[in-house]
């Protein structure tokens, strides 16, 4: 059975539905197009009809159509190909002269990686073009402004009930079926605007019947998606914990981001005792969160949406009503803001930990807020110099622990004073183990005098300091064996002797 | 039913032909030959092809029809060297199209041809002047045109009576001009028109260069090409609509 919204799609512009002002507008761009050289976006909602204007719109003109849709990959290379080259072309039939419609639906609709550069393009097109070209989109403002001022704009509003009910009597005639005029208007209210929903409904519900009554339209109402804003205020102000996890279902967010807009808006409504208590189910709710990510169990999802909605809902003790300015969630703009913050206290904790032998969540937690309360504002300066020389810290990161101001005079010369002492503790750590071996290079140290007369000395073993002669041929002794010329004089001939022989050893 | 044995470039060159416009064709199994019809996605070109039933080592049909995806098409047939035959034979149950090379069998999986784009109505132009040429100099028109422009312009000097092609580019332009002796055949008449490069030079890789091309051409209008393969068992015409040329 052949799809009625295909069998009954208009081939004429004179029977396009339900928008007539648009309709002619259209006729009257094509009609004139030889004048402006416009393209023209056609833009409205779903079903209303754009794209089959367009096309009654060829037809009645007698045009080819060239027609790239979403189905299409769309990425630039394409568009220029095929929309590039379809509008600066004349057509097969009447050379230079004739004219083509460039039809691009979906225009608005660019999806990543596959139509990647496609919308670009488009503005070229548009800009370049020497044929009508028409843009289908169902939102004029996902276009870029470019785009958006480079072309005349129509819109197709939604179509009303009036309009609808005499399509779907007509599908009726034709298609040999009895009605109740009240079954074509319960369908047409149903489908709010949209006619080829309203098509497809009738389709569905009239096949099997040879008289369509009211009872046979059960068709349910069509699954809408609702808006954040309007479901705040659902489960902020107006819903029961049923009606509110009822009203998530048709929101197109993901549990994430819905629990971070109502955290963000709950505090604007309520107020202590509720609040205390709708916060505790958006920590429940954070918590199946975690536990999704810890265990990738999306089942979990269920609670967590259980918790934000219903739990909200319910903390609810007194009637909400008014208009409040919700906003978007901020917990991406703070971590964004925070993130200079955030780096250097983790810069510290990890050399805390380090220091410490702790973990980093353990010093950033337990010791981090000790050392800020007992450094606070550099009050015990001595300490706070102690903490500075220790943990190694910039002027950036005592201020961060103390409280004070970076570019001070006080942290400045308290990190000047940590310098200081910290290169004394490495003086005194050192064991004075650089002074003595200036002092007594003269003679004492026999290492040193030994290294630097090289391997004159045979006897290199004693000292603990091999030579590289020693190092390269494992033994002296079998060096001396085969090569008794060579071994102390050419160090680097008996490195490499060990596996691989020589030239020189056949010669 | 079809059944047939073919040699592998007569197959390739036919295919080859045919993928520079589009990447699914339908392909009209009748009984005195094959014969596509296409028309690319941009409807500004399109290419007629048919092969006669002479121009395979055995041949049977009885006027089907089957969409296939070309490039896999030519992959298989790819498989084949030089001189080696190929069998198709459709199974009308299954609508598969078994092709065996020497042994090699591959089951190509068909397209609905319903599925695929409108097989393009041949328009009937009329076009005054048709010129006669070699295959190699399609191709050195089209290869000197392309390092200056994306556009070329094809035309007849009905004066001096000679065949000109011109490409302009942004700083560097290239003419060249046939004149009788030069060319195989030239009848003269009002002729200038603009075409993409880019459809050309893919027009061009299917043109043996040892072959006699025949352009017909106008003043503003489409341009035919048409030549023949597989000794003139298999003629391709193309046509090409051209650009509008902006003022």
């Amino acid at each position: 059975m052949s799809d009625w919204t295909e069998t009954y799609r208009p081939t004429t512009l004179s029977e396009v539905r339900g928008n007539n002002k648009a309709r002619d507008n259209l006729e009257q761009w094509a009609k004139t197009w030889d004048d402006h050289r416009d393209a023209v976006i056609v833009h409205g909602s779903p079903g209303v009809g754009k794209t089959s204007a367009a096309h009654a719109l060829a037809s009645d003109m007698g045009w080819p159509v060239m027609e790239l849709n979403a189905s299409d990959s769309r990425g630039a290379d394409v568009i220029e190909r095929v929309a590039g080259e379809a509008a600066k072309s004349g057509t097969l039939t009447g050379g230079e002269a004739g004219r083509r419609l460039v039809i691009l639906d979906e225009a608005d609709n660019f999806h990543g990686n596959a139509d990647y550069g496609g919308s670009a393009e488009v503005t070229r097109v548009v800009k370049d073009a020497n044929q009508p070209i028409v843009l289908v989109a169902n939102e004029f403002y996902d276009m870029s402004q470019s785009l958006r001022n480079a072309c005349e704009t129509i819109e197709f509003r939604d179509v009303s009930k009036r309009s609808i009910v005499p399509v779907l009597r007509d599908i009726c005639r034709r298609e040999g079926i009895e009605f109740e005029e009240d079954a074509l208007e319960k369908i047409a209210a149903d489908t709010s605007g949209d006619l080829r929903s309203a098509v497809n409904d009738l389709q569905a519900v009239a096949e099997d019947t040879d008289r369509l009554t009211v009872d046979d339209v059960v068709t349910s109402q069509r699954d809408t998606t609702e808006g954040i804003f309007d479901f705040l205020d659902t489960v902020i102000k107006e819903e029961d914990a049923e009606g509110a996890l009822r009203a998530s279902y048709d929101v197109d967010e993901n549990p994430d981001e819905m629990l971070n807009w109502i955290e963000d808006n709950v505090p604007k409504d309520y107020r202590g005792a509720e609040l205390a208590d709708a916060y505790e189910f958006l920590a429940n709710a954070d918590r199946w969160l975690g536990r999704v990510r810890a265990t990738q169990n999306y089942s979990y999802w269920r609670y967590a949406t259980d918790n934000m909605t219903a739990g909200v809902a319910s903390s609810r003790r007194e009637p909400k009503g008014g208009w409040t300015r919700y906003g978007p969630p901020s917990y991406w703009s703070k971590l964004g803001r925070t993130k200079g913050t955030r780096k250097t206290r983790d810069a510290i904790a990890e050399r805390i930990a380090e220091r410490e032998g702790t973990s980093v969540g353990t010093a950033r937690r337990e010791i981090l807020p000790f050392l800020s309360a007992m450094t606070h504002h550099c009050t015990n300066r001595d300490l706070t110099v102690r903490m500075a020389a220790v943990y190694d810290l910039d002027e950036n990161e005592v201020s961060f622990v103390t409280g004070s101001g970076k570019d001070t005079n006080k942290v400045q010369s308290i990190v000047e004073d940590a310098e200081e002492r910290r290169a004394e503790a490495v003086v005194e750590h050192s064991g004075s183990a650089f002074f003595e071996a200036d002092d007594s290079s003269g003679g004492t140290d026999t290492d040193d005098a030994d290294a630097a007369t090289g391997s004159a000395d045979s006897s290199a073993d004693a000292d603990g300091q091999e030579t590289l002669a020693t190092a390269g041929g494992g033994d002296e002794a079998t060096d001396s064996e085969s090569e008794p010329a060579d071994s102390s004089a050419d160090p680097d001939d008996a490195e490499s002797d060990d596996d691989q022989s020589g030239l020189s050893d056949f010669l | 039913m079809f059944k047939a044995i073919v040699s592998a470039e007569t197959l390739t060159s036919a295919l080859d032909s045919v993928s520079v416009l589009v990447d699914e064709c339908k392909i009209h199994l009748e009984e005195d030959g094959l014969e596509i019809r296409a028309v690319d996605p941009a409807n500004v070109g399109m290419v007629d092809l048919s092969l006669d039933a002479s121009a395979f080592e055995s041949y049977d049909a009885d006027g089907g029809l089957i969409g296939v995806d070309l490039s896999r098409l030519e992959d298989i047939a790819g498989m084949a060297e030089s001189g080696q035959l190929i069998q198709l034979e459709l199974d009308e149950e299954t609508r598969k199209l078994h092709i065996q090379i020497e042994g090699l069998e591959y089951t190509l999986a068909l397209i609905d041809p319903d599925s695929i784009r409108q097989e393009p109505d041949i328009p009937d132009l009329d076009l005054p002047a048709e010129v006669i040429l070699e295959g190699k100099d399609v191709n050195r028109s089209v290869k000197a045109a392309d390092m200056v422009s994306d556009h070329i312009a094809l035309g007849v000097d009905e004066g001096e009576e000679f065949f000109y092609v011109d490409a302009e580019g942004d700083t560097d332009d290239v003419h060249l001009e046939l004149t009788q002796g030069d060319l195989i055949d030239l009848q003269v008449g009002p002729a200038h028109s603009l075409f993409s490069l880019d459809y050309l030079k893919d027009m061009n890789k299917a043109i043996p260069s040892d072959t006699e091309v025949t352009l017909h051409l106008g003043e503003e209008f489409p341009v035919k090409i048409y030549f023949g393969f597989a000794e003139g068992q298999g003629q391709v015409t193309y046509m090409l609509a051209p650009r509008i040329q902006s003022d």
